[in-house]
């Protein structure tokens, strides 16, 4: 277990800048997740703390110790792939004993060690076979076999489920967290998929062109965005964002945008005539008669059942809004139906910053 | 039914029609090396098209070295042989070494030896053979073997470095990394996972330079004059210095000289195919 500390962490490749500063702490034995958009920088991040690409300014601590000018090797962090990364020559056995081999670890710990992870991860029966005979699931519990026989101080996962099929990934999201609440190793585990930022992480780096655009809990980047981006970077389906104008009047405010639709606001945020985006999660919203009191008239798209939840497309004024509701609501598209929203919910950023606005 | 019937039978005879001649065309010389081989000296000189009295008495001469031309056959053969694995097994190592230096280790300056090695090919092997004799005086390897040998791995070597530098540029890169991470240093990542993932590409190339040094005449002639020094292809040459050839001894040698070749070529088929197409599709 191990403390991580980023502090003002930079990297150009030529005269592109693609980290700009950066810095935060991981704490002992955290699931922390980098996420956010391909491009953003989280994996030159993680691969700068692997060892695998220089550090172009600032300073990498692992337990309070500087690693920027050790190698790799001596970093004492295991780092799982998301091509598995699987060396094709060798058997699973082989594959998960790699590292000690080369570290000439004595024999009966090396093998007590692969057999403590090949237990662990079920793959006692495949110790034997190569890569190319296991299935997607099967190699990337090898890849993690590998990483766990290290005992390292810190775990690194690169987007390591984006090869697998759908369903095997909720599958294997579950183990991999399963594993960390076994293990309590400190981890870094990067993603572009915000639902398995949200399903796995202790903590959320929400990262955007270089550089961090929140820190915090799943539930409270998901209550409380920051800002603008992170709003409608986390959540799905994504958060309903319209533009508009303020609008205080005789002790009720509301936001009023493009058609004149107006959205009901509490007293806090936004100054009379403030341009500003106005946000309300899709599992927010009400359906409501036509004609309720303080309803907003809108008109049903697209209805999508999945279920146990319904999607519903719907158009208010010149905007698209998703609602999402559980049960079925007995609603057809082409039909004019109200919604009906609770201020307290509403999220409000400033149009030209992006960021929050006091509530 | 009919219709398609006779346009299979026309697309057939068409395929025979090519098929047929480029098949004769390349058994015939074969057919008279081997047609020389089983004769005696009359018969084969006498036109048939087969033999009447096929007799394996050449190669008695041959392996008895019983003639004045094959004295040092199996001087010469061992010449061949030691010479050819020579310079595969020394191709190897330097084409090995350089494409992993460039492919894995990015090198400064990889790219400028890739240029120059393509460039090789603008210079045709022969144009080259008077300067390398040249140089070879100078450092006194003249009538030496290991002139030859050197010789034959500059030429060798080039084309090599290409093809493996490919090979390897299709090995993941992540397999370095995670080698790296595993605790690795450059030589063991060499050894123990680059060297075994390109035994296919390694096998082909090796297969290559060898058999090249093999068949190479001009550079042997050229390089090595001592009867005891020459090479079996140097030694069939010297057959035609005489008006008087003794043909079936030739083609009987000829015959002998060809079969290792062939051998190795079948044992590695599968890994010449396989070597220079690897990674063509992803495993």
């Amino acid at each position: 277990m191990a403390t991580v500390s980023f502090q003002n962490i930079e990297k150009s490749f030529g005269h592109t800048k693609v980290i700009q500063g950066i810095s935060f702490d991981i704490r002992e034995g955290e699931f922390m997740v980098l996420v956010g958009p391909s491009g953003c920088g989280k994996s030159t991040l993680l691969r700068m703390l692997a060892g695998l690409e220089e550090i172009t300014g600032g300073t990498i601590a692992i337990d309070d110790k500087v690693v920027n000018d050790i190698e790799s090797k001596d970093r004492d962090i295991a780092m799982v792939f998301q091509s598995y990364a699987l060396y094709p020559h060798m058997t699973v056995g082989e594959n998960m004993a790699f590292s000690l081999k080369l570290r000439k670890a004595d024999p009966k710990m090396m093998a007590d060690r692969v057999a403590h992870a090949s237990k662990i991860l079920n793959l006692d029966p495949y110790l034997e076979r190569f890569p190319r005979e296991l299935s997607g699931g099967q190699r990337q519990r090898v890849a993690m076999g590998r990483a766990i026989v290290r005992d390292p101080k810190v775990f690194l996962f690169d987007e390591p489920l984006s090869n697998l099929d759908a369903k095997l990934r909720v599958a294997m999201r579950a183990e991999i967290k399963a594993l960390h609440q076994r293990l309590k190793t400190t981890t870094v585990y990067v993603t572009h998929d915000q639902v398995e930022a949200m399903t796995m992480a202790d903590r959320i780096v929400v990262m955007h062109d270089g550089r961090i655009e929140q820190i915090g809990a799943p539930l409270e980047l998901y209550d409380h965005p920051d800002n603008l981006f992170v709003a409608q970077f986390i959540g799905s389906p994504a958060m309903n964002v319209m533009n508009g104008k303020v609008r205080r009047a005789g002790g009720s405010a509301h936001v009023e945008v493009a058609g004149g639709v107006r959205w009901p606001l509490s007293h806090g945020p936004g100054a009379e005539g403030q341009a500003v985006a106005y946000g309300i999660r899709p599992g927010d919203l009400r359906l409501a008669s036509p004609d309720a009191e303080g309803a907003v008239s809108a008109e049903i798209v697209v209805v999508e059942p999945t279920g146990a939840e319904t999607e519903l497309l719907i158009q208010a004024g010149d905007d698209q809004l998703i609602l999402v509701t559980h049960g079925r609501p007995k609603v057809n598209p082409g039909e004019r139906i109200g919604l009906t929203i609770d201020p307290a919910k509403v999220h409000v950023f400033d149009q030209g910053t992006g960021a929050r606005l006091a509530a | 039914m009919a219709m398609n019937t006779w346009r299979k039978a026309g697309t057939e005879a068409k395929l025979l029609l090519i098929g047929i001649p480029l098949f004769i065309w390349t058994m015939l010389p074969i057919y008279h090396l081997c047609l020389f081989a089983f004769s005696s000296k009359d018969e084969a000189m006498g036109g048939r098209l087969w033999p009447e009295h096929p007799t394996l008495h050449n190669f008695e001469v041959v392996f008895r070295e019983q003639h004045h031309y094959l004295n040092h056959f199996w001087l010469q053969m061992w010449n061949s042989l030691f010479i050819a694995v020579t310079v595969g097994v020394l191709t190897l190592v330097v084409a090995t070494s350089a494409a992993f230096a460039i492919s894995r280790l990015k090198v400064r300056g990889g790219r400028t030896v890739m240029n120059l090695a393509l460039f090789t090919y603008f210079i045709p092997a022969a144009f080259l053979a008077v300067p390398m004799y040249k140089t070879m005086g100078v450092y006194g390897l003249l009538n030496n073997q290991w002139a030859l040998i050197l010789a034959m791995t500059t030429i060798a070597a080039p084309y090599s470095i290409w093809v493996l530098k490919q090979a390897s540029d299709k090995l993941p890169w992540e397999l370095d990394e995670a080698a790296k991470m595993d605790g690795a240093s450059p030589l063991q990542l060499f050894r123990l996972v680059y060297l075994p993932l390109m035994t296919p590409s390694l096998v082909a190339i090796g297969t290559y330079s060898l058999l090249l040094a093999w068949n190479e005449y001009l550079y042997a002639f050229l390089l090595l004059s001592n009867d005891r020094d020459v090479t079996l292809g140097v030694a069939l040459g010297n057959f035609l210095a005489a008006d008087d050839s003794p043909w079936e001894l030739l083609m009987t040698t000829g015959l002998i000289y060809a079969l290792p070749p062939a051998a190795i070529y079948y044992t590695f088929k599968r890994y010449m195919v396989g070597g220079l197409t690897a990674g063509a599709v992803k495993s």
